[in-house]
């Protein structure tokens, strides 16, 4: 069936870990710094929609996981590509080149709320936030409940009080 | 005499969220004269960080969020969260269920699509087109207050297992007939308003390549040329059952979109038919989530579903860590793409008067952009 | 009859017909625009959308505000000339409603303009938006 040709093209080519996760899923993990090859090797074969592009905080295994959804429209099969980068200085290559300006937005959004710096990509600026000046908002160590209640909430106020209590 | 040329006359403008022409949602235009040079947009004004609160809830409390995702389409975001929690945690849903799922998302789509023809028609100074849009609506809302219990936020009916409650007695009647009186509003609008047309042919023309390197999905993409629904690509819930077409414009324009709003709304209603007569008896919710326990823990895994929502194409990314509440939610959807990059591209060398054309013609809801 | 001060007898002229401003943000937005909409509506009572805020007589905030756009409503209120009303609708705007722990929304709109009028609900029928309108000139009635 097409996933496994698939994914026996691509390990021909490159060291990974790939597998069939269900029907029309497959996945693959490779190192942080053979991605942008292995998305113009996938661009090729037909994978030209970015459908999405996400990072997750693990602060146990200190690393930032960042995710990569692609979709053919020839074949009908999303890809997913993960790879690993190190969370207190997190880099890596963009992959503006290979997919454009919808590959762009997608990392704007993720350098404001996680601090991931993309080298290669035109334009880093901020994007939802005016004047943010603590921590990206979506790691794992920013509390949000803890900063509303000191930021917002009174405890004396009546109708307040009962967002102190813990749920 | 002669008119000699003293200098350029560039200034900023700034299209912002109070202008009746825009919603939520602001854009910088550069200009020159009447011409637009280039465009910059400028969203957050709706930003509320909805993955992470979603991470400090349980799944069945999500439901409820997960209405407020695109306040102008709950029922259709409340799908797709309940198959993400669904595959993740292996569960499967009862065949009545899933009927009455189809026949919800359906309905919200028409509604949906009838306020873009609503704002769209108000863009571009029709405003006829406008009264008889939301007062059509009307009636798909008095619908879902009988069904769900209320008018724009449903309260999580299409939450994880199947659907809260059963579909009522009159329901089965009233439905036909709505869809009756909708059918006749399409067949009045398809009898054309010359001004109106003229305003919108030829107007944010967006070719296939550029469509598909700037990431547009949906109505968008489909009115340039290529022929994709996630309905018929990936087939979820019962969408492979039903006989409906999707229709395709080579133009590109905001002509060949507002056709193609008009043509979905018909096809939508032929799909609701078709359920409604196959509807079978059964449960309407699995085993286990009709009685609400409230520490149901989440297998570890991860996993990625695709929806054809009113806009496009949308995608939820749901993480788990073995524990009761989701580890990382990320939603993708459609209107990012729509309202960033492919307006910034549509605007440059456009004429300052089609702006509100081109913007409502792209259907883009500020909210799923922010969330 | 008791002696009207010069304030009541400017409100009772002025307030016969309200005009809103075109600030329909955020959940609001569902629910605002059927009142001006067919079924319900507001035309009947002589209020009407206006598009400049020295138009207006009344700012409808209509849900959750994020910091970013309470600065621009603020500007909005600032331009609105005298007699001006607030009316705040939704359970966002009483306490934060359901995104009470989020980081960018406010929780008490009290704390950045002066409201006049709450009204309940998520969203609030536009049956309440009547109810609250009419409220408004017995408010006058009962101003000394």
């Amino acid at each position: 069936m097409i996933e496994k040709e698939i994914i026996d093209k691509i390990k021909k080519k490159f060291e990974v870990e790939g597998s069939v996760q269900r029907e029309r899923r497959v996945i693959v993990k490779i190192a942080p710094d053979k991605l942008v090859e292995l998305c113009e090797f996938i661009k090729d074969l037909g994978f030209e929609h970015l459908s999405s592009l996400s990072v997750t905080d693990w602060p146990k295994r200190g690393i930032y996981e960042l995710t990569y959804h692609a979709w053919s429209y020839k074949d009908k099969i999303l890809i997913t590509i993960k790879t690993g980068i190190n969370r207190d200085k997190p880099e890596i290559d963009s992959v503006y080149a290979v997919w454009g300006e919808s590959a762009q937005i997608h990392e704007r959004e993720m350098h404001e709320l996680f601090g991931v710096e993309y080298k290669g990509n035109p334009d880093l600026s901020p994007l939802f936030l005016e004047e943010w000046h603590e921590k990206p908002p979506f790691r794992k160590d920013f509390d949000w409940r803890e900063y509303v209640r000191k930021n917002f909430y009174d405890k004396e106020n009546e109708r307040e009080r009962v967002y102190f209590e813990e749920v | 005499m002669e008119l000699e040329a003293i200098g350029k006359n560039e200034y900023e403008l700034f299209f912002g969220p109070a202008h009746p022409g825009s919603g939520n949602f602001s854009v910088k235009l550069k200009i020159d004269g009447e011409r637009i040079v280039s465009a910059r947009a400028d969203p957050g004004y709706l930003h509320r960080g909805f993955e992470k609160l979603m991470e400090y809830r349980l799944p069945i409390q999500n439901a409820v969020l997960s209405d407020r995702i695109c306040i102008l389409e709950a029922l259709a975001w409340n799908l797709i969260h309940a198959e993400a929690v669904e595959e993740l945690m292996g569960i499967e849903v009862p065949e009545r269920a899933k009927y009455i799922r189809v026949i919800m998302a359906e309905l919200s789509r028409i509604q949906s699509h009838l306020i873009w023809y609503g704002v769209l028609s108000i863009g571009t100074g029709f405003d006829t087109g406008f009264k008889l849009a939301f007062g059509y609506r009307d009636f798909i809302l008095d619908l879902f207050e009988l069904i769900t219990g209320g008018r724009v936020y449903p309260a999580g009916y299409i939450c994880p297992g199947g659907v809260r409650r059963d579909l009522p007695e009159s329901a089965k009647e009233r439905i036909p007939k709505v869809l009756d009186k909708i059918e006749k509003m399409i067949d009045f609008v398809r009898a054309e308003n010359p001004a109106n047309i003229a305003r919108l042919k030829g107007v944010g023309v967006l070719k296939l390549d550029d469509a598909i390197r700037l990431g547009a999905t949906g109505p968008v993409i489909r009115a340039s040329g290529l022929k994709t629904d996630v309905r018929k690509d990936e087939p979820y819930e019962v969408y492979d059952r039903f006989d409906f077409e999707i229709p395709v414009r080579k133009e590109g324009d905001a002509y060949a979109r507002y056709q193609i709003c008009i043509e979905e709304m018909e096809q939508s209603a032929k799909i609701i038919r078709q359920a409604l007569k196959d509807l079978p008896d059964g449960d309407f919710i699995d085993e286990r989530f009709s009685k609400l326990k409230l520490n149901m823990k989440i297998p570890e895994g991860e996993v990625y579903v695709r929806n054809e929502v009113a806009r496009g194409e949308a995608g939820i990314y749901m993480v788990s860590d073995g524990g009761t509440k989701p580890y990382r939610v990320k939603i993708r959807g459609p209107s990012f793409l729509h309202l960033i990059p492919v307006l910034e591209f549509l605007l440059k060398d456009a004429q300052i008067a089609d702006v509100p054309a081109i913007y409502w013609s792209l259907n883009g809801c500020p909210a799923d952009m922010d969330r | 009859m008791a002696k009207e001060s010069p304030q009541k007898k400017t409100m009772k002229r002025l307030i016969k017909a309200i005009w809103i401003f075109n600030w329909f943000n955020s959940c609001g937005f569902a629910e605002l625009v059927p009142v001006v909409g067919s079924r319900w509506d507001m035309e009947r009572f002589g209020m009407i959308v206006v598009g400049s805020p020295r138009h207006a007589d009344v700012l409808f905030i209509a849900g959750y505000q994020t910091l970013k756009s309470i600065k621009r409503a603020q500007r909005i209120y600032e331009q609105m000339p005298e007699p001006k009303v607030v009316i705040a609708l939704g359970s966002c705007t009483m306490t934060g409603g359901m995104y009470w722990d989020s980081y960018n929304t406010i929780k008490r709109l009290e704390d950045y303009l002066p409201v006049t009028m709450y009204i309940p609900g998520c969203p609030p029928r536009p049956e309440a938006v009547f109810e609250a309108c009419a409220k408004i000139f017995k408010h006058v009635e009962e101003m000394e």
